[in-house]
C-alpha cells in the first residue's frame, strides 16, 4: 500500500538531506584539511606496523610504551608506522596477518600473550619480518625463522624495586610487601618473583602477599585486591599488571601506602609511587626497527635485555624511596656486575 | 495501513509495543531515513573533529571488504579487500543470529535483552562440546557441538519465559539479570582453577577454555582457515533468517506470537495460550542466539578466555539489527551486514588511519548504533510517518 507521492516526498526529503551532506563537506578541504602526507621521503622508507595486547595503547605501561619507541622511530628514523590495537583474544591474528598482507617490513606483536597467534601467523609470511615482546622466539612450536623474539629480565627491575620495599618495611617495624598481577603469564611472574626475592633479602621478616586479577585492562579488580592486601596488613603495593594495576596504585594512595609501578615510569600518578620498575619496551621497540632498517634484523633468535644493558631498572623514586638511594644502587651495580644472578623467575 | 486510530499515539505504551508500531508503519523507508540520519549526525561529529565525513566514510566503507564486488580492484586491493570482507562476514553470522532473537520476542510483545547471556551460555556449552570427545566422527561432532550451543540457549532464556509466564516477571529485567550470570559463571568456568580452564600442562597459568577439537571446528570455505578465513556458518546464519520466517509467516506457532504480539488479551479470549507462546518465544530467542555462539567459537574462536567475555557486545547490536530490519527476516540480514561492516570499518585493523583515526572511529559505530536504537524508539520517524500518512489519507478523503 506504498502511494507514489508519499514515497516521492519521502524521496526528496531524503535527497535534501544529502545535498546538505555534501554542500557542508565542500567546504572543509579547505578549513580543517587533514594533510595527506602522500609519500615523499627520499629513500623508500621502511614500513612498521604495531599490534597491542588487549591492554589497548593507553594503558600508560607496556603498550603505551612500545608505542613511543615506535614514535621514536617515526620521527629519527623516518620510517612508516601502522599502530593496530587488539580487543579481543581474536584480534591477534587478523591484526597480524593483515599487516603482513600489507606488506609491512616489520610486524611488532606486543606481549606474551600474542605468542600463539604469532606461532600461526608469522610461517605463513616468510617475507615479512616479525619481532615479538616477552616470548621467546626459539620455544614457538612452528619454529619461523623470521621472528625475532624480545626478552627482558624483569626478575632484576622486580629484585631492585622489592628490595627498596623491604628496607621501606623494615623502617617501618615490619609488615607486608604485597604485588597485584595481571594474569600468571611468564613476565608477569618474572617480575614478582624478583620482587619477593628482592624484599626478603632487604628484609628476612618482611612478609609477601601475592594475587592475580585475571585482568590487564580493567582498573576495578586490581584496586579490590590491592585493598584486601593493605588490609592484611601491606605497606607497599606494587602493581604488574598494565591497566588493570593503575587501580592497585590507586588503592595504595587512599590508603596512604608505597604504591610501585611497573614497566613505564609511573611517578607522575602521584606522591605514593615510591619507585617504578622499569622495562624500557620502547628502547627494545627502538632497536629492532632500527636493525630491520639496518639490514641486521635476525629472525629465530631473542635478543635480551636487562639491568646490564640499562633497558632494565627502577624509575624516579618519590621522598620516601630517595632514602634508599644509595642501596639500591650498590644492589643494582651487583646485578650488572654478574655478582648477583640467581634472582627467581618463578612464582612459587 | 497503520493499525491505530487517527488519533494521538497511546501514552502508555512499553517499549515492545512501541517497536511494533514502529514495525507496522512507514514500510522500508523509515528506517531507511533513520540510517542515515544516524550517518549524518555522524558525519557532523567527524566535521566537528576536522576530518571530512566523506573521505572518512568512503574509507570505513573500503574497510568494510565490500568493495570486494567492485570488477575495477586491483589484485593487492582485491586480496585486501577480501581478507576485510571475511571479516565483515565472520561479524555478520552472530550479528543475524542475535538479532533474530531480539526480533522474534518483538514479534510476540516480548523485549529480549538477554542476548548476550544466550549467546554466552550457547558458546560455553559448544566450546565443552567441541573441545571434548575426541575421536567422534567430525560431522556428527560439529552437529552435537550446535545443538549444545542451541538447547542451552533456549533454556537459559526459557528461564526468562517461564518467570514472565508464571509470574508475570518483566522479561527485561530478567533477561538482563541473566545476562551477568552467564557472564560470571563463564568467567568462573575458564578462571584459574575452573571446572573447564584448559588442561594443556603449557597453558595452565592462561585462564582460558580447552582448544576446540580440529574435528569440530567448521569448515572455512573462503580464505585461510589458520587465518581467520570465513567459515560456512553464515550459511548456517541464512537458513535461521528462512527458518525465522517460516516459523512466524507459515506455523499456528508464527500466528499465536503475532497474536499475542498484536494483543496479548485478544489472544487470550479467542483461545490462544499466551503463557505456553511467551515460554516457547523466549526458548526459541535463545536457541537462535546459542547458535549465535556456538557458531563464533566453532567457526572461528575455537577457544573462550576469561577476558573475552565481559567484553563481547554483539547481542547489543543485535537489538539495533533487530529494530532497524523492523523485525523481519530481510531487515534482520541487512541490519546484520550494516553493523558488521561498520564494527570492522571503523577497527583499526581496516580503517586507513591517514583519513581518520581508529580510535575514534570506533565510538563513532557506536555512535551510530546508539542514534539508530534512539531514533527508532522515541518513534520520532513514527510519529513524522504517521503524521505524513494520515494527512494524505485527509486529503484523499477531501478530494
Amino acid at each position: 500500500m506504498r502511494r507514489p507521492l508519499h514515497f516521492i516526498a519521502l524521496l526528496a526529503m531524503l535527497c535534501s538531506f544529502f545535498v546538505a551532506a555534501c554542500g557542508s563537506d565542500e567546504e572543509e578541504p579547505a578549513t580543517g584539511g587533514s594533510p595527506s602526507a602522500e609519500e615523499t621521503p627520499a629513500k623508500e622508507a621502511i614500513k612498521v606496523g604495531l599490534v597491542t595486547d588487549i591492554g589497548g595503547l593507553n594503558d600508560r605501561s607496556f603498550n603505551q610504551l612500545a608505542n613511543e619507541g615506535l614514535e621514536r622511530a617515526k620521527s629519527e628514523l623516518g620510517v612508516e608506522t601502522r599502530v593496530l590495537i587488539s580487543k579481543a583474544n581474536s584480534d591477534y591474528v587478523p591484526n597480524l596477518s593483515t599487516l603482513a598482507q600489507q606488506q609491512y617490513d616489520l610486524v611488532i606483536g606486543v606481549g606474551f600473550l600474542m605468542a600463539e597467534a604469532m606461532n600461526t601467523v608469522a610461517p605463513k609470511f616468510p617475507k615479512t619480518n616479525f619481532a615479538i615482546i616477552d616470548v621467546d622466539a626459539t620455544g614457538l612450536e612452528s619454529k619461523p625463522t623470521n621472528t625475532a623474539g624480545v626478552l627482558f629480565k624483569e626478575n632484576e627491575a622486580g629484585y631492585l624495586v622489592g628490595y627498596m620495599a623491604g628496607l621501606y618495611i623494615k623502617d617501618e617495624g615490619g609488615g607486608t610487601a604485597s604485588s597485584v598481577g595481571g594474569q600468571k603469564i611468564p613476565p608477569v611472574d618474572a617480575y614478582i618473583a624478583g620482587y619477593q626475592a628482592g624484599v626478603k633479602a632487604a628484609n628476612p621478616d618482611a612478609k609477601v602477599v601475592n594475587g592475580y586479577s585475571q585482568k590487564f585492562d580493567d582498573p576495578a579488580p586490581c584496586k579490590e585486591l590491592a585493598l584486601d592486601h593493605i588490609a592484611q596488613g601491606a605497606k607497599v603495593v606494587f602493581q604488574v599488571a598494565g591497566g588493570c594495576g593503575l587501580g592497585a596504585l590507586d588503592a595504595a594512595k587512599e590508603k596512604g601506602v608505597q604504591g610501585i609501578g611497573v614497566d613505564a615510569d609511573q611517578a607522575y600518578l602521584g606522591d605514593q609511587i615510591m619507585t617504578s620498575a622499569l622495562k624500557k619496551v620502547d628502547v627494545a621497540v627502538y632497536d629492532e626497527i632500527k636493525a630491520v632498517q639496518d639490514g641486521t634484523f635476525k629472525g629465530g633468535a631473542n635478543t635480551i635485555f636487562d639491568v646490564k644493558s640499562g633497558a632494565v631498572g627502577i624509575g624516579e623514586t618519590n621522598e620516601v624511596g630517595a632514602k634508599y638511594a644509595d642501596q639500591i644502587k650498590a644492589e643494582q651495580e651487583k646485578i650488572a656486575s654478574g655478582e648477583l644472578t640467581d634472582i627467581p623467575n618463578t612464582v612459587k | 495501513m497503520s493499525a491505530l486510530p487517527d488519533d494521538e499515539l497511546p501514552p502508555n505504551m512499553t517499549v515492545a509495543s512501541r517497536a511494533a508500531v514502529y514495525l507496522r508503519s512507514g514500510g522500508f523507508v523509515a528506517p531507511l531515513i533513520t540510517v542515515l540520519v544516524a550517518f549524518l549526525a555522524g558525519g557532523l561529529v567527524v566535521l566537528a573533529t576536522g576530518h571530512n565525513p566523506i573521505e572518512t566514510y568512503q574509507a570505513i566503507f573500503k574497510g568494510t571488504g565490500f568493495n570486494w564486488v567492485f570488477p575495477w580492484l586491483s589484485e593487492d586491493d582485491r586480496t585486501i579487500a577480501a581478507l576485510a570482507l571475511q571479516q565483515t562476514l565472520i561479524t555478520t553470522t552472530p550479528l543475524i543470529l542475535t538479532g533474530l532473537a531480539v526480533a522474534f520476542a518483538f514479534r510476540c510483545g516480548l523485549f529480549n535483552i538477554g542476548g548476550q547471556g544466550q549467546y554466552i551460555v550457547g558458546s560455553i556449552l559448544a566450546v565443552w562440546v567441541g573441545s571434548s570427545f575426541d575421536g567422534m566422527p567430525a560431522l556428527l561432532h560439529i552437529v552435537v557441538a550446535i545443538l549444545a550451543g542451541i538447547l542451552s540457549g533456549a533454556a537459559w532464556a526459557g528461564i526468562a519465559g517461564l518467570l514472565k509466564a508464571v509470574t508475570g516477571t518483566n522479561e527485561v529485567i530478567t533477561t538482563i539479570m541473566l545476562n551477568w550470570i552467564a557472564i560470571w559463571v563463564g568467567v568462573w568456568l575458564f578462571g584459574l582453577g575452573g571446572p573447564l580452564q584448559n588442561d594443556d600442562p603449557t597453558r595452565v597459568d592462561v585462564p582460558v577454555s580447552n582448544d576446540v577439537l580440529a574435528g569440530a571446528k567448521l569448515p572455512v570455505f573462503w580464505g585461510d582457515a589458520q587465518l581467520q578465513g570465513l567459515h560456512i556458518g553464515i550459511f548456517i546464519a541464512l537458513a535461521a533468517l528462512v527458518v525465522f520466517w517460516v516459523l512466524l509467516n507459515r506455523t499456528t506457532l508464527g500466528y499465536e506470537v503475532r497474536a499475542v504480539g498484536f494483543s496479548p488479551d485478544a489472544a487470550e479470549a479467542s483461545g490462544i495460550n499466551v503463557r505456553r507462546n511467551y515460554i516457547l518465544v523466549m526458548a526459541i530467542c535463545g536457541a537462535f542466539a546459542g547458535l549465535g555462539g556456538a557458531l563464533d567459537v566453532m567457526g572461528w574462536q575455537f577457544r573462550i578466555a576469561t577476558n573475552d567475555i565481559p567484553a563481547n557486545q554483539l547481542a547489543f547490536f543485535g537489538i539495533a539489527v533487530a529494530l532497524l530490519g523492523r523485525n523481519t527476516a530481510i531487515g534482520t540480514l541487512l541490519g546484520a551486514l550494516l553493523f558488521a561492516g561498520l564494527i570492522n570499518g571503523t577497527s583499526t585493523r581496516n580503517l586507513d588511519p591517514s583519513v581518520f583515526e581508529p580510535q575514534l572511529a570506533t565510538n563513532l559505530t557506536y555512535m551510530i548504533q546508539g542514534l539508530v536504537v534512539l531514533l527508532i524508539s522515541t518513534d520520532v520517524l513514527v510519529v513524522y510517518l504517521l503524521r505524513l500518512r494520515r494527512r494524505r489519507r485527509t486529503q484523499a478523503v477531501a478530494a
